[in-house]
């Protein structure tokens, strides 16, 4: 009882990281190496996993202790939209990262600045992500929708079976 | 954070579906070794349980340990997980005997209905035998390593998560087959002798160390997207030759360990397996309630207590309280973590808030000072009137916005309280849960499809008991007050939970007993105090409300709906709102499911026919009354997006709805098709309602 309880809670508060993923860009400023992951490889309009993994560039060593912040621009012809997050570890799957959850609900390119700050030094890259227009919710979460014609199909089958063990006994 | 080393240890990937998955695993096959423990005590020895849990751990530490956060980045760790899925994983899994006791673990109308016409089937059985057999088992696994790392589709595994969950099922797939013939798991006796394991080994060996030269000397980088990011001092190249290595020495150890054993056995004769018949042992004995179902009456008794305290902190809150549904008990409790507990509990156990109901403690005291002398009129014993308070709800929810009101929930929780009192003090028996209670209906209904029920642990003991105090009742205890006489009670219809005949049974013959979920639904059998579903045109429409009900509550939530409503609104007026969402309530909850029923029963030819058919609707209902619940209580408990699982308790819900109308129908197409359309429409839009943005309730915006 105490472990479907476990499962069940489990099952409810699903909500797994995903950063790493896709590398967007990667920079190197002043001693810092910057790169930028983004989970889905394709970055559509909704809610992205950003991450940042910060190097020194002398000896690819990670930096852990460094302050990071996204800061996400896009100019169009009448406004401009932006999105702030800090990155943390706490976020991120992978410690060695820094991850966000960020909104971005435009499609187009955003322009993403990336701010590290340590102790003693201080960076600040930018880059161009490209947000392509949200995949429609169906085919968003088709695996879940690929059960239900294999269980119809299977039922079937397995009345078939029935039918025709019940036919063999009948004779 | 410390260190980097310190960082990557704590860079655990848990995934909740995969954790709920192996858990689930583990108990079905503990639960068949259990089982079969009692029957063949020396074939189940303790060491294949921990076979089991170890290939089980083996998995887990593949799939969310640090190897996977960082299977993206180093080869190394990457090549390691694939070692851990198809040169530990499936050996151990094996040597544990699996298919014996995971069918023993699974409930036996599973195994007998579902799976018993597959596991019989010859075509099956021969194709298995076949695949399992050492040469295609030795080519699925070569084709399975070798493909899997060619560089295209190693490169299309790590840019696509689907992909790669595909590339780790055939790794993981392909070690069962290629390790059956070397291990041949029961049941039956061994097809090939041992020592053709010997050279089987020794050719995988052959095949891993060709692999893994390429690897460890290629001299270039054969998979690029690990020269992208490099973390640390290992060069990519020193990565890709420490996999290789990983592949090379821990792969070759694992297939030429047991070779050596399996020549070695070959030297000394020893016989490997144990010839002597297994010790049977024969149990049978009635199904037992759980331990605590003996302190039962005690334990409601301080829910109760609970749930009232609960009840009078909503109601103070509700009137003194800051009137902001987010800040207010009366704003949160009820409408969000009741509603939601409520329905867990009902899916996970059975109708708990009515075994805990706040409202019959409050009754239970009122009637130690006044005794009803009256019983409710014959016109009103019937559902009818819980139906109507239920629509009446189902309007008033959205016409007035209770949920974002205090002071509103603190009067209807008064208003029940006084009501529940009110009528029990004139009539005998539970009239307000029987007749009158519209959440006691909600419960009833949704509880048709609950894992447990108060039921007889022995028929035999109940055809020679003549006192019938279930019933009756005695000087310990108070017959049912809701006129089901146990050996008659077919179902969780009606049933409070209440405990008094378990309290009351001389015999210790009721219990709260496991059964499977919904088959009450099949049968039309008479049952006590409520005769038979089909005769019930009041239940059929009870039902009617509560599964279209469903749709209808949570599509009042969601954008297109609310827009549609406020358009309405705008053009007929300011106090307009209450009719139009009455409108919407009628057509939807009502009206639509008339003509569905009277349409349906034109295709049935039998009115008593489509009258148990609505019951096949019940698990759609629930399904879509528990997604919409727990959408709304894990928006506040976990802050997480819980789409996916919407969709999966939806489609749990729609086959259920199937398989019972399909039983239903007695197979016939005819019969069943028009059912199953409305269950797939109904289907259809509560896929449409969750993928439509839903207001927040409970939650500051």
């Amino acid at each position: 009882m105490k472990l479907k309880a476990i499962s069940a809670l489990l099952l409810v508060a699903s909500f797994a990281q995903a950063d790493g993923g896709k590398v967007q860009f990667q920079r190197q400023a002043g001693v810092f190496n910057i790169t930028l992951f983004s989970t889905p490889a394709t970055v559509r309009a909704g809610r992205t996993d950003f991450s940042v993994m910060v190097q020194n560039t002398a000896d690819k060593s990670s930096v852990l202790d460094a302050d990071v912040r996204f800061h996400f621009t896009q100019r169009s012809a009448n406004s401009i939209a932006s999105v702030s997050a800090p990155a943390r570890h706490d976020q991120a799957t992978n410690k060695l990262l820094y991850a966000a959850q960020v909104d971005l609900n435009a499609t187009g390119k955003w322009r993403v600045e990336i701010s590290v700050q340590t102790k003693r030094d201080s960076a600040l890259v930018t880059g161009d992500v490209d947000v392509e227009p949200p995949e429609p919710p169906l085919l968003a979460h088709w695996p879940y929708f690929v059960a239900l014609p294999i269980v119809a199909l299977l039922f079937a089958l397995n009345q078939l079976l029935k039918r025709r063990r019940r036919a063999v006994n009948r004779r | 954070m410390e260190s980097a080393a310190t960082a990557a240890f704590e860079s655990w990937a848990i995934d909740a579906r995969v954790v709920a998955l192996l858990l689930l695993t583990a108990v079905v096959y503990l639960r068949g070794w259990l089982r079969g423990r009692r029957l063949l005590r020396d074939q189940h020895d303790a060491l294949r349980l921990a076979a089991f849990m170890a290939s089980l751990i083996v998995l887990f530490l593949a799939t969310e340990s640090p190897l996977d956060a960082f299977d993206t980045l180093f080869l190394s760790a990457h090549m390691t997980q694939h070692l851990l899925l198809m040169m530990i994983a499936p050996p151990l899994l094996l040597l544990s005997n699996p298919l014996l006791p995971m069918l023993r673990g699974l409930p036996k109308g599973f195994v007998k209905e579902c799976l018993g016409p597959f596991l019989t089937w010859k075509p099956l059985k021969l194709f298995f035998g076949w695949l399992v057999s050492p040469i295609p088992a030795f080519v699925v696994f070569a084709l399975s390593t070798v493909l899997w790392h060619l560089p295209v589709l190693y490169e299309l595994a790590l840019s696509s998560p689907a992909w790669h969950g595909l590339q780790h099922a055939c790794f993981f797939w392909s070690g069962v087959i290629f390790w059956w013939p070397v291990i041949q798991p029961g049941p039956g006796k061994p097809r090939w002798p041992k020592w053709m394991a010997i050279p089987y080994l020794l050719f995988a060996d052959i095949l891993n160390t060709l692999l893994s030269v390429v690897f460890v000397f290629s001299g270039h980088l054969l998979y690029p997207s690990y020269g992208i990011v490099r973390a640390g001092n290992l060069s990519a190249l020193e990565d890709q030759s420490l996999a290789g290595l990983m592949m090379w020495i821990p792969g070759s150890v694992v297939y030429l360990v047991p070779a050596f054993i399996l020549v070695m056995g070959l030297f000394t004769s020893a016989r490997m397996e144990t010839t002597t018949a297994p010790e049977r042992v024969r149990r049978t004995k009635p199904q037992a309630s759980p331990a605590w179902s003996r302190h039962a009456p005690l334990f409601r008794r301080a829910a109760q207590a609970v749930l009232l305290l609960l009840a009078i902190a909503v109601i103070f809150d509700g009137f003194r309280g800051q009137q902001v549904a987010a800040l207010n008990l009366a704003g949160v409790l009820p409408w969000i973590h009741w509603r939601a507990l409520s329905m867990l509990a009902l899916l996970a156990v059975g109708n708990l808030f009515c075994l805990a109901c706040p409202f019959m403690l409050v009754r239970d005291a009122a009637r130690k000072f006044i005794s009803p002398k009256f019983r409710w009129p014959h016109a009103l014993r019937n559902k009818w009137l819980s139906a109507g308070l239920i629509a009446l709800y189902l309007w008033a929810y959205e016409a007035f916005s209770l949920w974002d009101s205090p002071w509103l929930t603190a009067w209807l929780i008064t208003g029940y309280f006084a009501v529940a009192v009110l009528i029990d003090s004139f009539f005998r028996g539970a009239t307000f849960c029987k007749y009158v209670c519209p959440i006691g209906q909600y419960h009833f209904v949704v509880s048709l499809v609950s894992p447990r029920e108060i039921a007889v642990k022995d028929k035999a003991t109940c055809q020679r008991c003549h006192t019938y105090d279930c019933i009756r009742g005695n000087e310990k205890s108070r017959g049912c007050e809701l006129y089901l006489f146990q050996p008659k009670k077919a179902s969780n219809l009606d049933c409070t939970f209440c405990l008094d005949c378990v309290k009351a049974c001389p015999h210790d013959n009721v219990g709260l007993l496991a059964v499977t979920p919904g088959k009450t639904l099949l049968s039309d059998a008479y049952r006590s105090s409520i005769g038979r579903l089909s005769k019930r045109t009041d239940l059929v429409a009870l039902v009617l409300l509560l599964v279209f009900g469903a749709f209808v509550n949570a599509a009042g939530m969601v954008s297109p709906v609310m827009m549609w409503e406020h358009g309405v609104h705008a053009r007929l007026g300011v106090h307009a709102m209450p009719f139009i969402v009455g409108g919407f309530v009628v057509i939807g909850a009502m009206l639509l499911p008339i003509a569905t029923f009277r349409l349906c029963s034109v295709f049935n030819r039998n009115i008593e026919l489509a009258r148990r058919l609505v019951f096949s609707l019940v698990p759609l209902g629930v399904s879509m009354w528990a997604a919409h619940l727990l959408f709304h209580a894990a928006s506040v408990w976990t802050m997480a997006p819980v789409a996916w699982l919407q969709v999966v308790i939806l489609e749990a819900g729609l086959l259920f709805t199937l398989y019972t109308a399909w039983r239903i129908a007695k197979s016939s197409t005819m019969i069943f098709l028009p059912w199953a359309s409305v269950a797939c429409a109904l289907f259809a839009s509560g896929i449409w309602i969750f993928f439509q943005p839903m207001q927040m309730r409970g939650m500051m915006h």
